[in-house]
């Protein structure tokens, strides 16, 4: 156990990463429109040890009714779409959505269109849009700082 | 490998005398031939030859094959909620994939003085995929529990429908980032079938490399979530950082973290001189390193071990009823692996790896993927000590209309079936690890407590977006 603890330590010293130095925080409530799940994995890796975006005060929470940020993925399936309302509507205000991949974005859009709905921005005001396909943990902590630095 | 299609009787007689014979279901799923609806199901050989068995729907019904394979459960309720096809003497035949069903519907009737049911999902409280599960419950006891998914079903296969068949893959593949590789392979493979194309030993190294890769960043992936199931966050952290390696490698190599665009059909553009195998191979050492060092910090830490034994048993005669495949069928002792009887890859001389204690439980799972990573990492090794050039597949047998590729995922046997109308594709069907391994989670989860449910799920990590499509 302390082998672990020491190795990330010294993960941590080799990463190098720059201290915080942003005021104010923002909670996050991930909900899955029908990703292929290559979204969740690197969105997993945001707060792991080499990104940690705890340190800036964003953390993913588990309810809409203590978020301030909707990040959703996918490309809207008609079997999810009635929940992602019920998560937006269950949010305090004022609250920001964030499109997360190129699904949820409608870029390339893959499936049969009556399963699919449509990109996130036809269902829901988008406020921030995160590319890729997935989008890199990188990617993806750089634009929610943005978010932050935006407030 | 027959292309008529029977009738029920001898549909259902055909079925019992294979499994008689020591086959086993590995997938069915409805189409068309002449315009009249069929249900095809495949069967695989402990050799791993592949069969398939057709039975035209006479008034939409076909007869049932659940009783003999229990396997076939899922497939057949899909079935009958994608085309319509009812399937006789399946009692009750309840929705899967339909939606738009009361509840008394899809969820099983459990009666007496006490039990009381509690609803989570479809959207969880982590970053985890959408899903529903209904748990019935007497205090902290489970009963039984009903995984309601399908929620993020995107109808891809349909929309496969009609491209050429080398533009379906990425149609097919978008099904899922953790079975990228395999899942295309499994497409590749059937195509090729199909075409009557055998891969050459370049071709077959490349895939195998890249399938292996998937395998790597998965197990550690697998590792993490089970470290996340207990509670034990400095696993968590550290074998999440070990899975951004190996991701950053995957990128490294192909141009993507989860090797998305590296794999065709009829081919492989993969192009590795003798400086990217070398730099390969000293970065999977050096995760060969540090995650048996963390691995050792686990299997050493008493009050994690110790949260594992004896939960969420899925034991060998469950795995063979339920059809349960890869790590969770070895774990219980099953030695089952494709990569075992692969020709069209570079498998060569491989064994699956069993563990002396095979007890089914979330331990066993455990220790199962820590077994198979070193293997893993030597099969990379071995072959990435040579650079890979470019490949091609050849004409070796004759075309058929129907082609199945069958590939070991980090999850368990993948089958995919195309049949083809000239060069598009009429229908596809993917049935990955995760859809033949649903079913055991929620028996795995039934007597245990509603607490470990989540410990039980990660030991699994299952994918629902494989399952859903």
């Amino acid at each position: 156990m302390l082998t672990l603890l020491r190795d990330l330590r010294k993960l941590r010293r080799q990463i190098g990463l720059p201290a915080a130095r942003r005021p104010g925080s923002l909670a996050l409530r991930h909900v899955d429109c029908g990703s292929c799940n290559g979204c969740e994995h690197e969105l997993t890796l945001v707060s792991g040890p080499t990104i940690d975006l705890a340190r800036y005060g964003l953390g993913i929470v588990a309810s809409p009714r203590h978020a301030d940020v909707l990040l959703v993925t996918g490309p809207v399936t008609t079997r999810m779409h009635a929940a992602l309302l019920t998560a937006y509507e269950a949010m305090p205000e004022p609250r920001r959505v964030a499109a997360l991949g190129d699904c949820a974005l409608g870029r390339g859009l893959l499936g049969t269109p009556t399963e699919v709905v449509g990109p996130v921005e036809s269902v829901l005001p988008v406020d921030l849009r995160i590319a890729g396909c997935p989008p890199t943990p990188q990617d993806i902590a750089e634009a929610l700082l943005q978010l932050i630095d935006s407030a | 490998m027959s292309t008529s299609v029977h009738t029920g009787d001898v549909y259902r007689e055909t079925v019992a005398g294979a499994l008689a014979d020591g086959w086993r279901f590995a997938s069915l799923h409805a189409t068309t031939v002449a315009d009249r609806p069929v249900i095809r199901t495949v069967l695989s050989s402990p050799e791993g030859d592949l069969r398939h068995e057709a039975v035209a729907a006479s008034g939409g019904v076909v007869p049932t094959i659940v009783d003999l394979a229990a396997a076939a459960g899922w497939d057949e309720r899909e079935a009958h909620d994608l085309a319509g096809v009812r399937f006789d003497g399946h009692e009750p035949l309840r929705p899967l994939v339909d939606h738009d069903v009361p509840l008394a519907q899809f969820a099983t009737p459990v009666r007496g003085p006490d039990p009381y049911q509690i609803a989570v999902g479809p959207v969880h409280a982590g970053v985890i995929e959408s899903g529903h599960f209904r748990f019935h419950v007497v205090g902290d006891l489970i009963l039984h529990v009903d995984a309601r998914l399908f929620y993020k079903h995107r109808g891809l296969e349909r929309a496969a429908e009609g491209l050429p068949l080398a533009d379906g893959l990425p149609v097919v593949t978008r099904a899922c980032a953790g079975c990228w590789v395999t899942n295309a392979v499994a497409y590749a493979q059937a195509c090729e079938d199909a075409f009557g194309l055998a891969p050459t030993r370049e071709l077959a190294r490349a895939r195998t490399i890249l399938l292996e890769l998937e395998r790597v960043w998965n197990t550690l992936n697998d590792i993490a979530a089970i470290c996340a199931g207990v509670g034990l966050a400095a696993g968590t952290s550290r074998f999440a950082a070990l899975v951004d390696d190996a991701r950053t490698l995957n990128a490294h190599l192909t141009g993507h973290r989860f090797l998305f665009g590296s794999v065709r059909v009829g081919g492989s553009a993969l192009d590795l001189d003798a400086a990217a195998v070398k730099e390969a191979r000293a970065r999977l050492e050096r995760l060969r390193a540090e995650s048996s060092r963390a691995w050792k910090s686990l299997l050493f830490n008493g009050s994690f071990m110790d949260r594992m034994p004896g939960i969420g048993v899925v034991d060998a005669e469950a795995v063979r009823t339920l059809g349960v495949v890869g790590v969770a069928a070895r774990a219980a002792g099953v030695a089952e692996d494709v990569r075992a009887t692969s020709p069209r890859l570079a498998y060569e001389g491989f064994e699956p790896a069993l563990l002396r204690r095979r007890t089914g439980d979330v331990q066993a799972r455990l220790e199962q993927r820590a077994l198979e990573l070193l293997p893993c990492l030597d099969i990379l090794d071995a072959l990435l000590a040579t650079p890979l050039r470019p490949a091609a597949a050849t004409a070796a047998t004759v075309e058929k209309p129907i082609g199945i590729g069958r590939v070991e995922s980090p999850r368990g046997a993948t089958v995919c079936v195309v049949e083809r109308d000239g060069g598009t594709v009429h229908r596809v069907r993917l049935r990955t690890g995760s859809y033949s391994n649903w079913p055991a989670v929620a028996f795995a989860a039934a007597t245990n407590l509603l607490p470990d449910f989540p410990l039980i799920n990660k030991s699994f990590e299952l994918c629902y977006a494989c399952a859903d499509r």
